[in-house]
């Protein structure tokens, strides 16, 4: 038998980005715990359809230098933190002082303060542990060279949303590692968009990772989208922990690449805590794209509601794994998970896999999925009206993600989400 | 304007429609009647240009133009309008957004500038109250949860809003209360006029009370077998179908339940 594959010794070498000591001494801890780590492969269950597509060559371990111009530069209609290749720009970044609520690279933390962030990172998913941890997301623990600590006080409110751009410079081959750890306190309340894009054409890779700590009644909105070029591989991850009556709601869009992966896992700890994921991917051409979810129902009383959406057109895959686990003293939960995929050519693949374990008695768990295509029917009704076929198709499609398009809360988001869809039919749907 | 010679078509490999001759001019208002099952929605669904039906043999013309080998849209921006037996319902597009999308699809082919949001708000307000339609209605899906006779009045909305030079009215009156029939008959005789023809489809004669036809057609499988004018309406509703020697299934059925 082949020895399983193991990461290769040139991921183990992070660059030498100045971190606070606390956190240098957690990479390089991190780092070492990595030697001889198996890779995914295709007897992976979580990673059975995408460890094909995941290239960790040696060129890809290098890291990509954070210098340049970030293309960034766009206005945003709220405040901004702009990443360069992991590490961020102040000079790019545009945000006010803003009472109870700190924004912080991670290297200019003082000790004491990198200490006990040190002490948190990784918990919310999974933690150090290979067991159970988000293995690409160890990764970027070893690795990350700057990041964004946002704090928020009890009761502070972020008046205007927080757009983190995150941009992989890609003129060499290489990676990048971005962290964003959100502490928000009790009742506090933040909107956060996070948006990937790339520059540069050579095959590069981003390893992201943000965590996301909801105090007890605090109200935290993230919406993430997914747009890097077709050079990008993307590895991401989320890590969501809920106290008490807290509500975090999560709006992910993506386009495909030759890979897209995003875990985002929730932990429901406190009583009457909430959560909403709402997601909508796009794939075309040879694209692949892998949302895995995960919410566990800790303590009673929560509630989760999930919506993922699937367009897969061309030769491209997409695939949606979710999974809930309602926990033996979780009573009293309620989980909703649907997942509709739509086929927009019969080369296109989608699998969707709902995994639900199910401990407690008294709990209320629906879930549903679906694939199909386009209804004949209905395109025949709007052609039969004088549209155009183009149009008709595009009218269709609109249809099946339109509920979650509406639900992003940040207009000017939306737009810009509008506009890549766009984009896409236009490429998809040729005139006839 | 509208002829149809010999048309054959087929569905899933059975012939339906076996030799249908019809002539329709300008201005005219044709009533096609025929038990259930006798291919009138099939007829209909060959005129639009529904693919899901094979045409076998024949030729359908109209206005000089060969109707078969245009694609469905292109038959609706000549001036072809189905009012659908079964109106379908699309969650997630907006009525107003339908609507407005096929009226600037017609417009853009006949050369004219398109109508702007606010526009055609305004005119899909008046004609929605036309068909006693609630101009809420036009913020919902595509017929989404509406009632029967709500689909049916937004099919005629359709009509009153392309202005079609044919319009083919399937079953338009069946599943309508009184009071709903009525508004769906006065949209149909606004429909009415010299440059445009009505071809409506339907089981009972009670729409022809309302809409005076000027000739009537009895289908019966697949063929039409008795065309006459509108006296032959009143006598089917007198003797029956049967008179005529069909079996009408939807009749026998009706009267063993
Ligand atoms: N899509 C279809 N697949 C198979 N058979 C069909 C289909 N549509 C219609 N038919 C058959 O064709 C015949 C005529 O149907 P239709 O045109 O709907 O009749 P009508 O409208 O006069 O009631 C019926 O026997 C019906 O079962
Ligand atoms: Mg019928």
């Amino acid at each position: 038998m082949k020895p399983a594959p193991t990461l290769s010794m040139a991921f183990l070498h992070p660059a030498g980005q100045l971190l606070p000591e606390p956190l240098a001494a957690l990479r390089k801890q991190r780092g070492t715990a990595l030697v001889d780590m198996p890779l995914p492969t295709r007897k992976t269950e979580n990673w059975k359809y995408s460890s094909r597509h995941l290239k960790l060559t040696d060129d890809m371990a290098i890291s990509l230098p954070a210098e340049g111009k970030t293309g960034s530069s766009l206005a945003v209609p709220g405040y901004k933190v702009a990443f360069l290749n992991g590490v961020m720009m102040p000079e790019a970044s545009e945000y006010p002082d803003l009472s109870g609520i700190r924004i912080q690279s991670f290297g200019d933390l003082d000790d004491d303060e990198a200490s006990e962030l040190a002490q948190r990172l990784d918990d919310t998913l999974g933690g150090s542990d290979e067991k159970g941890a988000v293995q690409m997301a160890r990764l970027n623990s070893a690795r990350f060279e700057d990041g964004l600590l946002i704090r928020l006080k009890p009761g502070a409110a972020l008046d205007q949303p927080l757009f983190i751009i995150h941009e992989t410079s890609a003129d060499a081959s290489g990676s990048a590692y971005p962290r964003i750890f959100v502490d928000a306190g009790a009742n506090s309340q933040i909107t956060l968009v996070e948006e990937y894009i790339s520059s540069g054409s050579e095959p590069a890779m981003v390893n992201t990772v943000t965590e996301v700590m909801a105090g007890e009644g605090a109200n935290v909105t993230s919406i993430r989208l997914n747009m890097e070029g077709d050079n990008i591989q993307h590895i991401g991850a989320t890590g969501v922990v809920q106290q008490r009556s807290s509500r975090f709601e999560s709006h992910s869009v993506g386009f495909g690449g030759p890979l897209r992966r995003h875990d985002l896992r929730v932990r429901l700890e406190g009583e009457g805590a909430e959560c909403k994921l709402n997601g909508v991917v796009a794939t075309r051409d040879k694209q692949h794209y892998d949302n895995h979810t995960s919410i566990e129902h800790v303590v009673p009383h929560c509630n989760s509601e999930e919506t993922y959406r699937n367009i897969a057109a061309d030769q491209s895959h997409a695939i949606f794994s979710g999974r809930i686990h309602i926990h033996q003293d979780a009573q009293k939960s309620n989980a909703d998970m649907n997942n509709k995929n739509l086929l927009l050519s019969n080369g296109a693949e989608i699998d969707t896999k709902p995994v639900l374990e199910i401990y407690a008695d008294d709990v209320k768990c629906a879930h549903g999925a679906t694939i199909g295509q386009l209804d004949e029917i209905s395109l025949f009704y709007l052609v039969s009206r004088g549209i155009g076929r183009r149009e008709a198709n595009v009218l269709l499609t609109m249809a099946f993600i339109n509920e979650l398009v509406e639900q992003i809360p940040v207009e000017a988001v939306r737009e810009t989400v509008q506009g890549r869809l766009s984009h896409f039919f236009e490429q998809t749907f040729l005139e006839a | 304007m509208l002829s149809i010679k010999n048309l054959h078509a087929s569905v899933e490999g059975k012939e339906i429609l076996k030799g249908i001759n019809l002539e329709i001019k300008a201005g005219e208002v044709h009533a096609i009647m025929g038990p259930n099952g006798s291919g009138k929605s099939t007829l209909s669904q060959v005129l639009a240009g529904n693919e899901a039906f094979e045409v076998t043999d024949g030729e359908v013309v109209m206005n000089g133009e060969n109707l078969l080998e245009l694609e469905t849209e292109e038959r609706a921006r000549e001036g072809i309008f189905l009012a659908f037996q079964y109106p379908v319902e699309i969650p997630g597009v907006s009525n107003m957004q339908f609507l407005r999308t096929a009226v600037n699809a017609m417009r853009k082919h006949h050369g004219e500038e398109e109508m702007n949001a606010a526009e055609f708000m305004k005119l899909a307000k008046d004609v929605s109250r036309q068909v006693d339609l609630d101009p809420a209605f036009l913020k919902r899906g595509v017929n989404e949860g509406f009632s029967g006779g709500e689909k049916k009045r937004n099919e005629i909305m359709q009509a009153l809003l392309l202005q079609p030079k044919l319009a083919i009215l399937d079953e338009t009156d069946s599943g309508l209360d009184i009071d709903a029939l009525k508004v769906v008959a006065d949209g149909v005789n606004a429909l009415r006029s010299q440059d445009r023809a009505i071809l409506m489809v339907t089981h009972y004669q009670r729409l022809l009370n309302h809409i005076v036809p000027d000739y009537v057609h009895v289908l019966a499988g697949g063929r039409i077998i008795k065309s006459g004018g509108r006296e032959l309406a009143l006598e089917l509703e007198e003797k029956g179908y049967g008179w005529l020697g069909i079996k009408d299934e939807a009749t026998a059925d009706n009267a063993a339940n």
